[in-house]
């Protein structure tokens, strides 16, 4: 169907006369068929043949006289006007470098249009393809082995749909066997204890879920053995002055894996310390682990335990290992806890793809996604010191490990770290200096599309990615409806009855 | 309310004569004690047999034992293991309980498809008993799965769960592969949850369980097991407070040898010395040897002269074990379970001592991060010099110790 035509412009700023009875939205996606190339409309205005001294003399006489003028011949003389970019050239599939015939005539994008759009092996779907506020019947996949090894970043304001974003990936990957997804889930909103959620993806098995909170059939108390724990854990975690961290190192290298216990049993040390500098260390270690102790025993309160978890860190990385996601519900944690028992796996996670990297060995990408990042990857955290988060996001893709990041406020989060992010899954931001830290680290040229991203709603996205043809505009699927119709296009299974063999039925 | 529970006999499991008379000794003499103990019953929480079709002889000593326990007004209530449940379902508990020796307490009904366990009530004392019992491979999972939680749950009284599942959060390092549960599987509520399948002693509160325990096997079932645990076990549930009682036996020495850049005749020598001034009289002697040696093989090593030795000096049993011993000739498959890290690690360990700064020691993992900022190289578009004091102030990080 006919939309407009081209009627001037320059390469990247074409300029299209919007056909009268036809609409354009910001957004749009337009084919002009010579040469066969997809444009996008990042603005739009008015355009009128009649002066606007006249219109405004029209305007008045009919709000201050109440006369009835018309517009003679108002279908000609006053019309929208869109402004377009070149997405790509649609009959080689790649970047488009020509401007389309000048006065040539655009249309509604097609399904056969998009032929070119294919589905790579390992492949993730990230929802269908967008047209303005349009949805088209035409899925976009990624490449997930590249784009989880390489990060992504999911940036939006509140209410925006990243949660339901993220359930979509996730759900989408389990039955995948290129990658495992570690989930930090600070709102416990991702398992679906009570609510529809990855429990209910029809490879379930799948899918391993750790809390500290009565844990559901199934569901594994969270239990980290006090002993496995590192002084380069708390990098990022908690900011030690230089006295306190020499404390940290002095206890864990006089006492190795009871270095916890005995600092705060005040074991004694052969350095000499500041007692106001040990007693520092003792107290922040016992708030942030929930320790306590009565004479010379030690007793764990939260969710690090003298006797038990002793294979939790190395059980949730043989699990990622296999392909599979593993969910740790955060939500009864401090911010600081829970970055603590991340950068605990992460550091497995990382010291154990080295060695495979070394050993030639391959395993499934291992992405771990982190809510609220400028937490962990955050300029002013990272200029106190690197942690596992921020060296993941500058040599994880090299071993196989990647970075989902979440965050409102992508501008907190360095440059060389958003550049490193290869994958940007953009869905509605509205304040202006986040949308500009965005698009200045966008894979595609992003920089006319300002308006268009702040006129994203719910659960509409735009992918800038170095792993697609362009910024490919997407509507990602309501989760509950993703997962209704994904169960239903699996095979139903068959109620034969159950036999319990060594039961005395 | 007093009772027992056992778990892991595995009789008949040794293949060496002495060591299976020694796990039959030790089976007897917890049956013994729990006799002398007075206890209202014992729980049997799987593999009483090694295999679930267990030799005669070893059904005989069973039967004899389960005789002693029902003379004495002691009932048993059983569970099968996944060593004494075939995978057509069979066990040899079934013929144990038509001879109304034990009760094998796995029972219940399936309705709408769910499995709905029935509880078996000890006539004494009122205890409430169910159970699940254990197969091969944690197959049982899907059990659990299916099992209807309501009535287990809702049942009032003093309720005992009985269970053959490793349980996820309390499975030791040594076991770290071993296929577990999480212990959300087993229905809550339960006053005892009396475990077997993992050999280890433990008794712990995790959330609503309360006493999750596992007595450990009656006697130690191989070499690791010999080396961690020394002897056989069982625990004893004396009105709400449970006790652990370790079973006597014969003593377990344990001597192991790093073989580590030593030559076999080092070995020798090394071992020889160190049995000569232990105490091996009527011992069982463990001889872990663990390394890689140099210039010479594994075979070099007259491991016979060496365990000649021990029993001259009137050892019981002596067993060896060479699983992490190494020769140059496998140099070549040793570096494919190797890596550079672990070399490197390796090397540091050995010479970290020549290491200082400031005549201060350096620790190790400071000379990791040191080796991995050298490691470093020039990011795209970085100068030499930029490069250069990178380097430099990454170096100055990791020697200030911040980053450890």
């Amino acid at each position: 169907m006919n939309k407009g035509q081209v009627i001037s412009g320059s390469f990247g700023e074409i300029i299209i006369r919007q056909k009268n009875d036809e609409n354009i939205e910001i957004g749009e996606m337009l084919v002009c068929d010579n040469p066969k190339l997809l444009l996008q409309v990042y603005d739009l205005s008015f355009g009128s043949q009649i002066s606007q001294q006249n219109i405004e003399l029209i305007s008045g006489m009919r709000l201050e006289e109440n006369t009835d003028f018309e517009f003679m011949d108002e279908k000609l003389r006053n019309y929208n006007i869109a402004y377009a970019k070149n997405l790509i050239s649609l009959e080689k599939g790649n970047i488009s470098k020509s401007l389309p015939k000048f006065f040539s005539i655009v249309r509604d994008i097609e399904k056969e249009d998009l032929k070119f759009l294919e589905k790579p092996k390992d492949s993730i779907f990230l929802g269908n393809l967008r047209s303005g506020s349009k949805k088209i019947e035409v899925p976009v996949y990624l490449d997930g082995k590249e784009v989880f090894s390489h990060h992504v970043l999911i940036p939006a304001t509140t209410g925006r749909g990243k949660s339901n974003l993220t359930s979509c990936i996730l759900f989408d990957s389990i039955d995948k066997n290129y990658v495992g997804h570690l989930v930090l889930d600070p709102h416990d909103e991702y398992f679906g204890r009570n609510e529809i959620g990855l429990k209910d993806h029809p490879s379930k098995d799948k899918v391993t879920y750790y809390t500290s909170n009565e844990p559901p059939v199934g569901g594994i108390s969270l239990k980290i053995n006090i002993e496995d724990l590192k002084p380069s854990h708390f990098n990022g975690v908690i900011d030690w002055s230089g006295p306190q961290k020499e404390a940290l190192t002095a206890y864990y290298r006089a006492y190795n894996s009871k270095w916890i216990e005995s600092i705060v049993l005040e074991k004694p040390l052969k350095i000499g310390f500041n007692e106001a500098t040990l007693a520092v260390v003792r107290r922040r270690i016992m708030n942030l682990l929930d320790l306590d102790f009565d004479g010379n025993e030690l007793f764990c309160n939260g969710i690090f335990d003298i006797t038990a978890g002793k294979t939790t860190i190395s059980n949730i990385c043989n699990k990622l290992e296999n392909s599979n996601t593993v969910i740790i519900d955060t939500s009864s944690f401090s911010g600081s806890l829970e970055i603590l028992v991340g950068s605990m796996i992460a550091n497995e996670i990382f010291k154990r793809y080295k060695k495979f990297k070394d050993k030639g060995e391959k395993k499934p990408i291992i992405s771990i996604v982190l809510e609220e990042a400028p937490r962990v990857l955050g300029k002013e955290v990272l200029e106190k010191g690197s942690n596992i988060f921020s060296t993941i996001a500058r040599e994880g893709r090299k071993f196989g490990v990647g970075l989902m990041a979440i965050t409102q406020l992508p501008s907190l989060i360095p440059r060389q770290i958003l550049a490193n992010m290869n994958t940007k899954i953009i869905l509605g931001i509205e304040m202006a200096p986040e949308r500009l830290a965005i698009i200045e680290s966008a894979s595609q040229d992003l920089s006319k599309d300002n308006r268009n991203i702040a006129s994203l709603d719910k659960g509409e996205a735009i992918i800038t990615s170095n792993f697609s043809k362009f910024a490919m505009p997407v509507k990602i699927p309501y989760f509950n409806e993703l997962v209704e119709k994904y169960n239903k296009e699996k095979e139903p299974v068959n109620d034969h009855k159950k036999s319990f063999v060594g039961v005395k039925i | 309310m007093r009772f027992a529970h056992i778990a892991d006999c595995h009789l008949g499991g040794w293949r060496d004569q002495k060591m299976r008379e020694l796990s039959i000794q030790s089976f007897e003499k917890a049956i013994s004690f729990i006799i002398d103990k007075n206890v209202d019953f014992l729980l049997l929480s799987g593999d009483l047999f090694n295999t679930s079709h267990p030799g005669i002889d070893i059904l005989k000593i069973a039967v004899s034992n389960l005789k002693k326990l029902q003379k004495n007004n002691i009932p048993i209530y059983a569970i099968a293991g996944s060593h004494d449940f075939s995978p057509s379902g069979k066990t040899m508990l079934d013929v144990l309980e038509e001879a109304g020796l034990l009760f094998n307490i796995v029972k219940g009904e399936v309705k709408d498809n769910k499995l709905r366990l029935k509880f078996t009530t000890d006539r004494k004392t009122d205890a409430k008993i169910a159970g699940m019992l254990g197969k091969k491979g944690s197959l049982e999972r899907n059990y659990y799965e299916d099992l209807d939680r309501e009535n287990l749950e809702s049942e009032k009284g003093f309720k005992i769960f009985m269970f053959h599942t490793a349980i996820e959060e309390l499975k030791p390092k040594s076991l770290e592969k071993m296929s577990a549960e999480p212990i959300s599987i087993l229905p809550k509520g339960f006053d005892y949850y009396a475990g077997g399948h993992v050999h280890i002693i433990e008794n712990r509160n995790i959330n609503n369980y309360s006493n999750v325990v596992y007595p450990g096997p009656t006697y130690p079932n191989n070499f690791r097991e010999l080396e961690e645990l020394k002897q056989g076990s069982f625990s004893i549930f004396d009105n709400g407070k449970v006790e652990s009682i370790m079973i006597p036996s014969k003593k377990v020495t344990s001597i192991t040898i790093n073989c580590d850049m030593k030559q076999a005749k080092q070995v020798e020598i090394e071992v020889l010395e160190k049995i000569s001034n232990s105490e091996l009289y009527n011992n069982i002697v463990l001889l872990r040897f663990k390394g890689k040696l140099v210039h010479s093989k594994v075979q070099d090593i007259d491991f016979n002269k060496i365990v000649k030795e021990c029993y001259s000096k009137a050892a019981y049993f002596v067993m060896r074990n060479t699983s992490l011993l190494s020769d140059e000739r496998f140099e070549d498959i040793r570096i494919d379970e190797d890596n550079v890290d672990n070399i490197e690690e390796r090397l540091i360990d050995e010479h970290i001592e020549e290491f200082k700064h400031e005549n201060e020691l350096i620790r190790k993992e400071e000379l990791l991060s040191l080796m991995k900022v050298l490691a470093d190289n020039k990011i795209e578009g970085e100068t030499n010099t930029d490069f250069e004091s990178r380097l430099i102030k990454d170096i100055d990080r990791v020697l200030e110790k911040d980053n450890i």
